[in-house]
């Protein structure tokens, strides 16, 4: 007799689907689990890490979720392939230090303008190539940052090649860490709902068939906008942050990097998740630093090990790890 | 010609193909005739081997898993497993739903990737076989593929299949959104293509009544499952068939 696996719902899933969840304290935990949990990592994370190195390793992984948070949401809620976490970064922290280093505002301040302001910024810069599609739109998003890097150069503004030293840094590593990470998992719960809402769906439906969204008398190009205000100003806001753990602005804020390593942590984490990337840069940053120990070595065994999360773990790891939360396997006989 | 024994195909946990028992002669039409979600189109997919490409997707996407049992033999041999460029070698050629044309390359051009297995002296012969069939071809020779209107797409298809040199042709709803007056003509053509070069023609439509005068053996599927079988005339009598799929 033929064999085959059969993948079954694990039964308590299909009455937390609906309004029954709360009828039982088991359908609530099943639901709230992995949520809870995953707040309670990021939480307790930097209580465990052994030493302040660490620590501040965590802290450059949260502003990388940021940023790759912001690459997911446009990436596979909007359609838009936007290769400029270095602009928004970039954009941010120059904001951010010259509004600190300049008229000596507070940090309190500085951030949140940044954020805003940053956005706004960068979404003018966006906003000509948001008719183009796919590999237009990466490419032009990729060439801003070494463009603003280039002029900063060139013109000798805002500190030149040395840029701004000696702004506002966070108190202690403690401010910085529970100001940083709580505002991450606000800021993907909060995209997360916001994806689910009647905005996410015009916008996955825009990355779906825009021409049907059009016709549907929707002002895509109004939608596009914001959307890429949203992801702009994320990255703004961990731009601005990263200037202030720092104490410094310089040219190395337009780095590639900023733009790379968010689709690398997307893909390992998940793309379409909002919570995968997260997961993606918090396991990316710190493996980047365990493998320092190899030395010249170090590159070869990332992209390795990268190499081959993305060819055995296409699909990323948290979709994965929901599949398995979700459901279980058995042979049954045809 | 080609014989199918209990194949059995799961998307996941839903049945798409049940116990599925046919076979198709050599040299005759063979239709399959079903409403929508009967598994024609997966029917298809797993004899033409496309299923297997789409398994490997999918596991690879970490999406549905893709069961396949039972047992395709084509000319006595057991392909159920052969990869399916090896089958467009051995001579089994779908024409795809939809079309599929490439709509960025010319007609000629869509052609001659028909004919990329064949030697050279086969495709020229082809290629004037279909000019001659599809005289509408001929003069849309240097169009782009996706500037041609409905049913020249579907000549183009079906002749881009014969490019391959078929053996056993699968035509998967050939007639999707086209005309009367060029449904008629198309299915004059296939007729035509059966009769003159022997290809052996599997074909699958919803509405069995363009396809049924020309149809030596027909099955009816419903859900995954055959549930008639019978020559032409058989089913053309079938109180339920008329009422199904004959409109009457």
């Amino acid at each position: 007799m033929d064999k085959r696996k059969e993948r079954l719902d694990r039964g308590i899933k299909v009455r937390t689907e609906g309004i029954y969840a709360i009828s039982s304290w088991r359908g609530i935990a099943y639901v709230l689990l992995p949520t809870l949990s995953f707040i309670l990592v990021m939480l307790t994370l930097p209580l465990i890490v052994p030493s302040t190195t660490w620590q501040r390793i965590m802290t450059i992984a949260c502003i990388f979720a940021l940023l790759a948070l912001s690459f997911d949401f446009l990436a596979h809620f909007v359609g838009i392939v936007c290769l400029g976490g270095a602009f928004f970064t970039g954009v941010g922290g120059y904001i951010s230090g010259l509004l600190n280093s300049a008229f000596g505002l507070p940090m309190a301040i500085t951030i949140p303008i940044a954020t805003i302001a940053g956005g706004a910024i960068c979404t003018l810069f966006l906003i000509p190539c948001l008719p183009i599609r796919g590999i237009y739109f990466a490419i032009v998003s990729l060439m801003y940052p070494i463009l603003f890097h280039r002029v900063i150069q060139a013109l000798n503004i805002f500190g030149g090649t040395d840029g701004l030293p000696g702004l506002a840094t966070f108190p202690n590593i403690w401010v910085e860490l529970y100001s940083i990470i709580p505002i991450t998992l606000l800021l993907t719960f909060g995209l997360r709902r916001l994806v689910n809402e009647d905005f996410g769906i015009v916008l996955r439906a825009i990355k779906d068939n825009d021409q049907a969204v059009r016709a549907s008398n929707i002002n895509i190009a109004w939608y596009k906008t914001k959307a890429v205000y949203i992801a702009s100003a994320i990255g703004c806001f961990a731009g601005a942050c990263l200037a202030h753990l720092y104490g410094w602005v310089g040219l190395s804020l337009f780095a590639l990097d900023f733009s790379i390593f968010p689709i690398a942590a997307t893909v390992v984490g998940g793309g379409g998740t909002l919570v995968g990337p997260i997961i993606g840069a918090f396991i990316l940053a710190p493996l980047s630093e365990m493998l320092r120990a190899f030395g010249p070595l170090r590159v070869v065994f990332y992209s390795l090990i990268l190499a081959g999360l993305v060819i055995y773990k296409t699909e990323g790891l948290l979709p994965f790890l929901q599949r398995k939360y979700h459901q279980f396997e058995r042979w049954t006989e045809v | 010609m080609l014989e199918i024994k209990n194949l059995m195909v799961f998307y996941e946990n839903a049945l798409a193909l049940n116990n599925v028992t046919f076979t198709c002669q050599e040299g005759q039409i063979t239709g399959v005739f079903g409403p929508n979600g009967a598994g024609k189109s997966t029917l298809m997919y797993t004899i033409s081997g496309i299923i297997l490409d789409m398994k490997k997707t999918e596991v690879m996407r970490g999406g549905e898993r893709i069961t396949i049992l039972g047992e395709i033999q084509f000319k006595g041999e057991d392909t159920t497993h052969i990869k399916p460029n090896e089958r467009t070698r051995k001579g089994i050629v779908l024409c795809p739903e939809r079309r599929r044309i490439f709509p960025e390359s010319s007609t000629l051009e869509n052609l001659k990737i028909g004919g990329y297995l064949a030697t050279r002296q086969e495709a020229k012969k082809t290629l004037e076989y279909v000019f001659s069939l599809f005289p509408a071809l001929k003069d849309l020779k240097n169009r782009e593929g996706g500037f041609l209107s409905g049913g020249e797409q579907q000549m183009l298809a079906i002749g881009r299949a014969l490019m391959a040199q078929p053996k056993l042709l699968l035509l998967d709803e050939p007639l999707m959104g086209l005309s009367p007056a060029i449904q008629s003509r198309l299915v004059q053509a296939i007729k035509e293509i059966n009769e003159r070069t022997g290809i052996t023609i599997l074909i699958t439509e919803q509405y069995a009544q363009p396809i049924l005068p020309i149809v030596d053996h027909g099955y009816v599927m419903e859900k995954g499952t055959i549930v008639l079988a019978g020559t032409a005339k058989e089913l053309t009598d079938n109180p339920h068939v008329k009422a199904a799929y004959l409109g009457a």
